[in-house]
């Protein structure tokens, strides 16, 4: 124990090794922090959500009070959904800085409103976040070398190697406690202020224990690339240079590089088209018959057929027909377009195997549940809502019953996974 | 051969000896020619396909059969973004905002299908660019090059020998200045040769290209001053690779996310939901055009009815719904333009944090001019949206006033069975609309918004330029 102990004073004595441990700890807090108000707004934004809209529905409830048309309670309220940040999300960004993560819909055709994004500023989402995953990912690598590079070439260069060499074992236990030191070191340094922010969070053990384990794993990936460059005997100099290359190559130059791979390997264009194809289905239904929309929708919702025939006036049950009828036409080019928003993501998986800066990021924005799968989970959410919303609607409008403005409270809450 | 030359190419020929900066360089090269290959096709490929889908929407917008105005109102139109020539330089946020925006009556859409949305967590690790490559990639492999120049010698006590024979101090740093900066040139080269490319499409103005060509050319000579000066005023080698890599790590890495960051909790912005109920709220206060007894259009009736000396809406000359259309919708662009301009104005207030913080960092200040003269930043994005918005008033005003003029208001009221086709008009007043025509920035505009950001980088180079002459005078003191 006193070796270990001896060890540690001989480790703190280092100004570098504090300077580095300190700078890494207020650079993990205050990415920490600025994850958790980040998150704290977003959950701000959410909260205010039933108050704007209590206002927004009582507007449409007075309109509605007059005519007890269902069609016009439907086609005019817009109902809110929201995907609430998973506990760990403030140390993972992920995609909700660029995803929205409240949307209004509406009983409408939804492939024409689920597209829709938030309002940021694209010029400051370019660099990305400075959150922990970042931290952990780009900067403690850096720091890793900067306590690692010099570990044997150092005591080289100060001509104590040959006599460190000659303790039992080749010294063995004495580069693996000043490894280990050096190790926990750093990994206190990430560990500690994150905790805090689990803790402010209330975020699972579970979820905080992988992110720990899996920080540790990181910064062991990076302490072997060092030990490794250190067989081979060259200066600290050139060991800190060729760590420094290395770190480029795998934190941007590879991802980036990938990411031009698996663009163009797997387009994805079926966005715009959707739109396009949709509108036109959902506009075409003017300038056909009336039945013939209404044969195509009552085929696939047969519960809504036989109840109340189309009367020679407009009415709404139409409209909302024809509008699901638009949706359900573009549904194969929904599938793909989804399918190879998966493809890409499955890709960069895979890729993630081989490159640890990109595995780290991955498993860190799935814990924290920020990643292009929560979006589309998100997505499956509103799908789902919305197609309760329709019912509910329709619940009136096809069997022609009068819509009183209390009847909004009886329309379905829109509940979040989390 | 002059003192001068003499340490330049020796040093130039250590390098070359250097095996692992030999490979360096050679990735470097590699990189940047991937970097403009990837960056020139996926220009092309983007641009293209931005002009199919956009003729693809015109043609479906001429082909509609007749209709009513209104139904074309919310039929709407589509329009893309197109990508400027210098895209395939710098693309900017071209990935982080949508390029497809659906314009119609009454709303104002997002723009949609943005890359950032539809791309693997890659995308936030950064773009394979050569504007990306010369901005970060490039600086540190001089340091990798650089950073021993004088320490080096100073470490081993040849520099003291050298000045001891007589070499001017001003010709040892000169020599090693040279050295690098020939490097320099050698690394910007590929870069340049993709700007060569750029430089013959269609749409590619010289001045932004030259202001470009000048700032990057600036900010990596910069960058070998600074490492010419670290490795002057420190003693160790190791110590000059540790300080330069940090000081590239802050600045590049590490500020360019804090300052976002900042930003952000600075000036927040409004969420659309917020800004959506919001523009309701003043719309209902405004003057409600489903309402009969709302004030504002129970006002605008008698206005219009008086305009034309008779009593009843039925015995106007022009079809009042239309003309209700055309008032209900100048009521809401109104408030469109008037949340547009104030969500603008919060996204500029954000940016001008940033553009404080580059004052600290020569990346960031790079990033901001480069994207500025190549008009793929948040203005020109902005300047995309503001247009279309225009457009977009322009479109429903036009459908609104054929309401208005084409369609009577006894047909327009009417329910019976053949009334739905005398509501209709001709099909052929749809390709009478005028596509829409976005006018980019000139290039005078696009130089001058890429002004700031050269300011900055200049000033950064003048003053290492002046920090490097007194480290050459004290060289070799201690």
């Amino acid at each position: 124990m006193s070796l270990w102990m001896h060890e540690a004073r001989l480790l703190m004595r280092s100004r570098i090794v504090l300077i580095a441990t300190l700078l890494l700890t207020v650079f993990t807090g205050a990415a920490v922090v600025t994850g958790l108000r980040e998150i704290s707004r977003q959950e701000g934004a959410i909260a205010a959500i039933p108050a704007a809209q209590a206002e927004d529905l009582a507007a449409v409830a007075a309109r509605v009070a007059e005519s007890q048309d269902a069609g016009t309670a439907a086609y005019y309220s817009f109902h809110p959904t929201w995907d609430a940040p998973a506990p760990l999300a403030f140390s993972a960004l992920g995609m909700r800085d660029v995803s929205p993560y409240m949307l209004r819909v509406r009983a409408l055709g939804l492939e024409a409103q689920i597209y829709d994004g938030e309002t940021f500023n694209p010029e400051l989402a370019l660099p990305g976040r400075f959150d922990f995953a970042f931290v952990l990912v780009f900067l403690a690598p850096l720091f890793v070398i900067a306590l690692f590079h010099d570990l044997t070439s150092g005591e080289r260069e100060a001509g104590r190697l040959h006599t460190l060499s000659s303790l039992p074992h080749g010294g063995r236990g004495l580069w693996f406690r000043r490894a280990t030191l050096r190790f926990a070191l750093i990994w206190l340094a990430l560990s500690g202020p994150f905790v805090i922010g689990a803790l402010a969070s209330g975020a699972p053990i579970v979820g905080a224990a992988a992110v720990m384990a899996l920080t540790a794993g990181y910064l062991l990936f990076w302490i072997v690339v060092c030990l490794l460059i250190s067989r081979l005997r060259w200066t600290s100099v050139a060991n800190a240079a060729a760590l420094a290359a290395i770190w480029l190559v795998l934190a941007l130059v590879l991802p980036t590089l990938a990411n031009v791979v698996i663009n163009r390997t797997v387009p994805v264009e079926q966005g715009s088209e959707i739109a396009l194809a949709q509108r036109e289905a959902v506009n075409r239904a003017w300038d056909i018959p009336r039945e013939e929309t209404m044969r195509r929708f009552y085929a696939n919702h047969p519960e809504w057929d036989g109840i109340a025939p189309l009367p020679s006036t407009f009415h709404y049950k139409w409209y909302f027909a024809f509008h699901q009828v638009g949706d359900e036409a573009v549904a194969d080019q929904v599938l793909a377009y989804r399918e190879g928003l998966e493809r890409r993501d499955a890709a960069a998986r895979t890729l993630a195997w081989m490159l640890p800066t990109v595995g780290v990021q991955g498993m860190l924005t799935r814990l924290a549940e920020t990643d292009l799968e929560a979006q589309l989970a998100y997505q499956d959410d509103i799908r789902g809502y919305h197609e309760r919303l329709r019912a509910f609607y329709y619940g009136y409008l096809f069997r022609d019953r009068p819509f009183s403005p209390h009847d909004f409270q009886r329309a379905p809450k829109f509940t979040s996974r989390g | 051969m002059s003192p001068l030359l003499l340490i330049a190419s020796d040093e130039l020929r250590l390098m070359v000896r250097n095996r692992v900066a030999l490979i360096a360089f050679a990735l470097l090269v590699l990189l940047t020619l991937a970097a403009v290959a990837s960056a020139w096709s996926h220009q092309q490929h983007a641009a293209d396909l931005r002009a199919r889908h956009q003729s693809a929407a015109e043609h479906a917008f001429d082909a509609q059969p007749d209709r009513h105005p209104h139904r074309v109102v919310h039929y709407g139109h589509f329009i893309y973004r197109p990508l400027s020539p210098l895209a395939a330089f710098d693309p900017g946020i071209d990935a982080f905002t949508g390029s497809s925006l659906f314009l119609e009556g009454h709303r104002q859409n997002t723009a949609n299908f943005g890359d950032v949305r539809q791309s693997s967590l890659l995308i936030r690790f950064g773009q394979l660019t050569p504007a990306f490559v010369l901005q970060t990639v490039a600086p540190l492999l001089l340091i990798f090059l650089g950073y021993g120049v004088l320490a080096r010698e100073t470490e081993r006590g040849t520099l003291r020998l050298l000045l001891l024979q007589g070499v001017h101090r001003s010709h040892v740093v000169g020599g090693k200045l040279l050295a690098l900066g020939a490097v320099t040139l050698l690394a910007g080269l590929p870069a340049m040769a993709g700007f060569a490319l750029i430089a013959g499409q269609p749409g590619a103005s010289a001045l932004p290209m030259v202001v470009t060509a000048l700032a990057y050319g600036a900010y990596l000579a910069l960058w070998a001053v600074l490492i010419v000066f670290v490795s002057a005023r420190v003693s160790h080698s190791r110590s000059a690779l540790l300080g330069l890599v940090g000081f590239w790590v802050v600045t590049a890495v590490l500020l360019p996310r804090i300052a976002p960051d900042v930003a952000n909790a600075v000036v927040p912005l409004e969420s659309r939901l917020q800004t959506d109920i919001a523009i309701g709220r003043d719309l209902r206060r405004m003057g409600d055009s489903h309402n009969a007894n709302d004030p504002h259009f129970t006002a605008f009736r008698q206005s219009v009815l008086d305009r034309y000396r008779v009593d009843r809406i039925e015995d106007l000359p022009v079809n009042f719904k239309g003309l209700q259309a055309i008032e209900g919708e100048r009521l809401t662009s109104d408030l469109f333009d008037r949340y547009a301009a104030e969500a603008d104005a919060a996204q500029g207030r954000q940016n001008q944090i940033v553009r404080t913080a580059s004052l600290f960092s020569p990346p960031i200040a790079l990033r901001s001019l480069s994207m500025a003269a190549a008009g793929t930043d948040l203005a020109a994005h902005q300047r995309f949206l503001s247009q279309a918005e225009a457009y977009r008033f322009d479109l429903v005003q036009r459908l609104n006033q054929l309401q208005a003029h084409g369609v009577s208001y006894a047909d327009d009221s009417a329910s019976d069975p053949g009334a739905d086709r005398r509501k209709r008009i001709a099909a052929d007043n749809w390709r009478q609309v005028p596509e829409f025509d976005y006018r980019p920035a000139t290039a005078s505009e696009l130089a001058l918004g890429a002004l700031p950001g050269l300011l900055v980088i200049l000033g950064w180079l003048g003053l290492s330029g002046l920090l490097l002459i007194m480290a050459t005078r004290r060289l070799g003191d201690r």
